[in-house]
């Protein structure tokens, strides 16, 4: 009797945080005159997705997401890796340096979108898709650095130590040991910053072009002066929601395996 | 070839505390020694530092008549097998072995047979394929020590390897790591806090505490002659009872003296304490020097008994004797008895002393008053 009920309670909240997306996709399925029926689901149609593909740049601006994510992502992992296993392992520049790291993420997005409109000017990276991965990697780095931070913290320093006395160097010991060991721990930083680029919409808003936006900033523009094209607009949020589901996934696997399970103790 | 010299080696922190202090040993080609100590002795820290894990302050160490302070852990050739094994979990066992010769570019077929050498010696054989997390305890030991043994190294250093095993396994290994060592004739320096590894793996025992190495011999000479009160204690449970007592003169003789005991000081250590007559001591003898049964020349004492526990193959009988004097709490003392001896809490029993393997040791110094060893006077 109480399961039921506990099940009953899970049920009814999951209905609550689902129901949005729920209506979403149900939105985006209807035609367009349709949108705002009060009825469940009088029809349906993939008119929205067809049109939003057809008519606007939605599929341009869903690849340059995908690139600049990706971009992003394989340009920050590796300093990320490199400087937090430095803070993790090394005393370099101590609880200060660490947090001086972090000192970017203090500032609001608008005190730092545009002086890095104006760094990317002189440089003339506006409106360019390698611009906007330089930047999204820099701003965030600081973030990716302080959770393998915490990975390299967790992996005991026998390993390395053992390592060493076996013939590696310092950096032999990083690459051919402690990398792999922590590769759940990357993987999941990786796609955490991959989540973090795809939902970006200051920068992107700023730094990019009509040939080079964003989903966030296409989506945004497709609430236009004569009003809000809303089963578009849903068919974009269902399509733009498609890889955090995957990605969310991702991150439960890699967080759940146990990360150096088996080598001590 | 293989030898390991410490000269006044010294560790100091940034914080100004000393890790490690004056350390001052010479260890022999193919010799195996113990580092004996209390946690955070630095027993682990002079093994690291010997392994160039850990940076010197001062001093110079030698490993086979080099200087290596200044050399890196990967060209000293020494293997370690760490407490927490510390096996690479992304590799097979067979690979976690052989991960220290492919660093240094050995061939793949000599890699391969040196590893079908060791995991036969090490009973791994059907495991080689497996990852460490598929393995038990032991076996995982085993894989650490293989990986130590392939590589053929000049001195083996194990930090605390046995203390994770349980107490059966452990007894085994203790056993297999002392035979390993006679087949392998390396030099090996063995860190534990357990007396029992110590007393029967080593040739040599190094007792230390608060960074410095406070005794160094063979495992019966230090039981037999502990410098301090400390060695005294630590090297047995039960521990060496320590009491505190007065040597007074009497006639020709000395008597050791303190609440509820009497001790006269047999005649082979007179000499030795004659100049302490009129002094406060620290009166300490072993628990296996206590007997229920009375012998010639031993002295009788009354214990009030507060605990016995049965071990099977021995009684310990924890008791109390005197008064408490002015302290107020009475003197307690462990006496090693047969197993046929029992006696309920609470009840007075007497226990016959046997004053010949005495210590006294100063009781502001803590240091022992030097004797004759017994040892040499019963040989």
């Amino acid at each position: 009797m109480r399961r039921i009920a506990l099940h009953l309670g899970l049920l009814f909240a999951c209905a609550v945080i689902l129901a949005p997306l729920l209506w979403v996709i149900r939105t985006s399925l209807l035609p367009e005159h349709l949108s705002y029926s009060p009825e469940l689901m009088p029809a349906a149609t993939l008119d929205n997705y067809v049109a939003l593909f057809t008519t606007t740049r939605y599929g341009q601006s869903y690849l340059n997401s995908l690139i600049v994510a990706f971009g992003s992502v394989v340009v920050a992992l590796p300093f990320a890796a490199m400087t937090g296993y430095a803070f993790a392992r090394f005393k370099t520049s101590g609880r200060a340096g660490r947090f001086a790291v972090l000192a970017t993420q203090m500032l609001p997005p608008v005190a730092i979108v545009l002086p890095a409109f104006a760094l990317l000017r002189t440089v003339g990276l506006t409106n360019s898709l390698t611009g906007l991965i330089i930047v999204y990697a820099a701003v965030n780095l600081p973030f990716l650095i302080w959770i393998l931070m915490g990975f390299f913290e967790g992996i005991p320093v026998d390993l390395e130590w053992a390592a060493q006395t076996d013939g590696a160097t310092a950096w032999g010991a990083f690459w051919r040991i402690v990398l792999p060991v922590s590769l759940p721990g990357i993987a999941a930083a990786g796609v955490l910053g991959f989540i973090l680029t795809w939902n970006e919409f200051l920068f992107a808003l700023v730094l990019s072009g009509p040939q080079t936006a964003t989903v966030p900033v296409a989506l945004a523009s497709l609430q236009t002066s004569n009003g809000v094209q809303i089963a578009k607009v849903s068919a974009g949020v269902v399509l733009a929601v498609l890889p955090l589901v995957i990605a969310s996934r991702f991150i439960q696997r890699f967080i759940v395996q146990g990360l150096t399970f088996g080598s001590v103790k | 070839m293989s030898s390991i010299e410490l000269d006044h080696v010294s560790k100091l922190y940034a914080n100004g505390a000393y890790g490690v202090r004056d350390v001052d040993l010479s260890i022999g080609e193919g010799e195996f020694v113990i580092f004996l100590g209390p946690s955070g002795c630095g027993k682990s820290t002079t093994l690291r530092m010997i392994a160039g894990l850990e940076g010197i302050t001062s001093g110079d160490l030698r490993i086979g008549g080099r200087s290596v302070n200044n050399v890196a852990p990967r060209d000293r050739n020494i293997a370690v097998v760490f407490q927490s094994y510390a096996l690479y979990p992304h590799m097979s066992v067979r690979d976690n072995m052989g991960f220290g010769l492919k660093m240094r570019g050995v061939a793949r077929s000599v890699i391969e047979e040196k590893i079908r050498d060791a995991a036969g010696l090490l009973g791994l054989t059907p495991y080689l394929d497996r990852k460490p997390a598929a393995l038990s305890g032991g076996q995982r030991q085993r894989v650490a020590l293989g990986r130590a043994i392939v590589r053929d190294p000049v001195a083996f250093l194990l930090d605390e390897p046995l203390s994770n095993l349980d107490a059966q396994l452990r007894a085994e290994m203790r056993l297999e790591l002392v035979k390993l060592h006679r087949r392998l004739g390396r030099t090996i320096v063995h860190v534990t806090h357990d007396q029992v590894e110590a007393m029967t793996m080593g040739d040599r025992i190094c007792i230390m505490r608060e960074g410095r190495m406070i005794q160094v011999g063979k495992p019966l000479e230090v039981y037999a002659d502990p410098v301090d009160t400390f060695v005294a204690r630590f090297l047995a449970t039960p521990p060496m009872n320590l009491l505190p007592a007065r040597l007074t003169g009497q006639g020709d003789g000395l008597v050791v003296s303190g609440d509820g005991f009497t001790v006269e000081v047999p005649d082979m250590h007179r000499a030795a304490y004659a100049g302490l007559a009129g002094r406060e001591v620290i009166f300490g003898l072993r628990p296996e020097d206590l007997h229920e049964a009375p012998q010639p020349g031993f002295s009788r004492i009354e214990v009030t008994v507060v605990a016995m526990e049965s071990l099977g193959v021995e009684n310990i009988l924890v008791g109390q004797i005197g008064t408490g004097g002015t302290a107020g709490k009475p003197l307690e003392l462990s006496a090693r008895l047969s197993r046929h001896f029992t006696a309920p809490v609470g009840a007075r029993v007497p226990l016959y002393l046997d004053p010949r393997p005495m210590h006294l040791f100063d009781p502001e110094t803590t240091r022992a008053f030097p004797r004759p060893s017994l040892r040499l006077v019963t040989n």
